[in-house]
């Protein structure tokens, strides 16, 4: 067994390879695999002014723009189930998360976010039409997209079973069942639950980590994404399902709804696995 | 009853980290980012308070310490580049990692060593107990060695990037020798 980790997209990316390859074959397949992570934090990185979102985020209305296949897939899924979920999900909040010092700003003087509308549309052939002064993040559906690309890799390269996990969005393939432990919201330095993941992907979402406060409001880099206000309850949602992009979409439209029956999550095969609340929840809600 | 028996015992289930993943050896670290390299050698750095400034001024960030552990790669007689040895504090969590350097100072690839976590409270906590029962996956394969995975928000991983970009700088001065 190969476990291995390197730091990419703002977190801790872990490989492990259980099963299906030895030494120098299980060495390569790992270094692809890393070498897909890298390649979406470079495409889709709000902070690298290079990334396929950086140049979507400077373009003009209107525009239309060629971006990276993978972006194309990733905004047309974030488009897909930002539709399913009534834009509780919704990657044009970065406005907001810029507002409250989550983000750094692309630009002076920048859009404010407009609930209840898409600011793109995906056309053919890798085009990208910007239709509003927007900014979009992708920050956890591209990690959930990047575990993805990771898994694919190392199957690809002929690995039997492993598991990738970018900072709690994880997949797990193959016959082996990996122990997961699930953060507690009201204290994450301790764990609520443990669980069992096989030939699944999970994700785990809690603003436990971004919480904070900006001008005596709390703030989180959780919002809803149906009127872009912080999702600030002591609680965390885990949902599972086969592709770990989707997995992460979702676990934020179960926090904007609390909706753990949410018909988005049936949509794309996918249910909750968890949600923890802290005993303070009440109070905080 | 003789409470000096117990101590040491208390003192190292406290010193026990709740969490801890090691990843690589500083050896393995050096031949996967240096495949071709027949040597390493050790070449430590010590810091001058000129290029601790120079170190501050090139990445933005203080240069926190004066003594660097510093590996030169080598094929042959000929220097191919450097892999620098550090460790940052995450939010709860103390990360070792590893950086190559290519000989103009570029970064080739940066390795987590080892993670643990920096607190002893999770000892007491059933979930982290529970997994060490029945480690044994149906298959009969020990998975993660007993260790398991993490889900939760993201780590915020703003100390390992500023380590890197410091150790970027301190490459600077190196390749300079």
């Amino acid at each position: 067994m190969r476990r291995r980790a390197q730091p990419w997209l703002g977190t801790l990316v872990e490989v492990t390879l259980a099963q299906g390859l030895a030494d120098a074959d299980a060495d390569a397949a790992i270094a692809t695999a890393f070498e897909r992570v890298a390649l979406v934090h470079r495409l889709m990185s709000f902070h690298e002014t290079g990334s396929d979102v950086s140049r979507f985020n400077r373009a003009q209305a209107g525009e239309v723009l060629a971006v990276h296949p993978l972006t194309w897939q990733v905004l047309k899924l974030a488009s897909e189930i930002a539709e399913a979920s009534e834009r509780a999900f919704n990657v044009a909040c970065a406005p907001n998360l810029v507002a409250w010092r989550l983000l750094p700003a692309p630009a002076v003087g920048g859009p404010t976010f407009v609930p209840g509308v898409a600011v793109y549309s995906c056309e053919e052939d890798g085009q990208v039409r910007k239709l509003a002064p927007a900014w979009i993040d992708l920050g956890g559906i591209a990690k959930g997209f990047a575990v993805d690309c990771a898994v694919e890799a190392l199957q690809a390269a002929g690995a039997l079973a492993g598991c990738v996990n970018a900072g709690g969005d994880l997949r797990a393939f193959g016959p082996l069942a990996f122990p997961v432990l699930v953060r507690a919201p009201h204290d994450p330095r301790r764990f609520s639950e443990s669980l069992q993941l096989r030939d699944r992907a999970m994700a785990t979402s809690a603003g436990y980590f971004s919480r904070g406060s900006v001008a005596g409001r709390t703030v989180s880099a959780l919002v809803d994404g149906r009127d872009g206000a912080a999702i600030v309850d002591t609680v965390s949602a885990t949902v599972s399902a086969t592709r770990c992009a989707v997995a992460d979409a979702l676990t934020k439209v179960v926090l904007a709804t609390r909706d753990p029956g949410h018909p988005a999550l049936a949509a794309f095969g996918a249910d909750v696995m968890l949600r923890c609340h802290s005993p303070q929840s009440h109070n905080d809600a | 009853m003789n409470v000096l028996r117990y101590l040491p015992v208390l003192a190292a289930a406290s010193a026990a980290p709740a969490f801890a993943v090691q990843y690589l050896s500083v050896e393995q670290a050096q031949k996967l980012m240096f495949p071709d390299a027949t040597a390493f050698r050790e070449q430590n750095l010590a810091l001058s308070s000129s290029q601790m400034r120079e170190v501050e001024k090139l990445s933005g960030l203080p240069a926190r310490s004066v003594a660097w552990r510093v590996f030169g790669a080598y094929r042959g007689d000929t220097a191919i580049g450097f892999v620098v040895l550090d460790d940052v504090i995450g939010k709860f969590e103390l990360i070792s990692y590893a950086v190559g350097l290519n000989t103009d100072a570029s970064i080739r690839q940066v390795e987590i060593l080892a993670y643990r976590e920096s607190h002893g409270g999770e000892i007491r906590n059933p979930a982290w107990r529970r997994q060490f029962v029945g480690k044994r996956a149906p298959a009969g394969l020990s998975i993660g060695e007993g260790i398991a995975n993490i889900s939760g928000a993201t780590l915020s991983c703003t100390h390992l990037t500023d380590g890197v970009r410091r150790i970027a700088a301190i490459g600077q001065l190196l390749v300079k020798k």
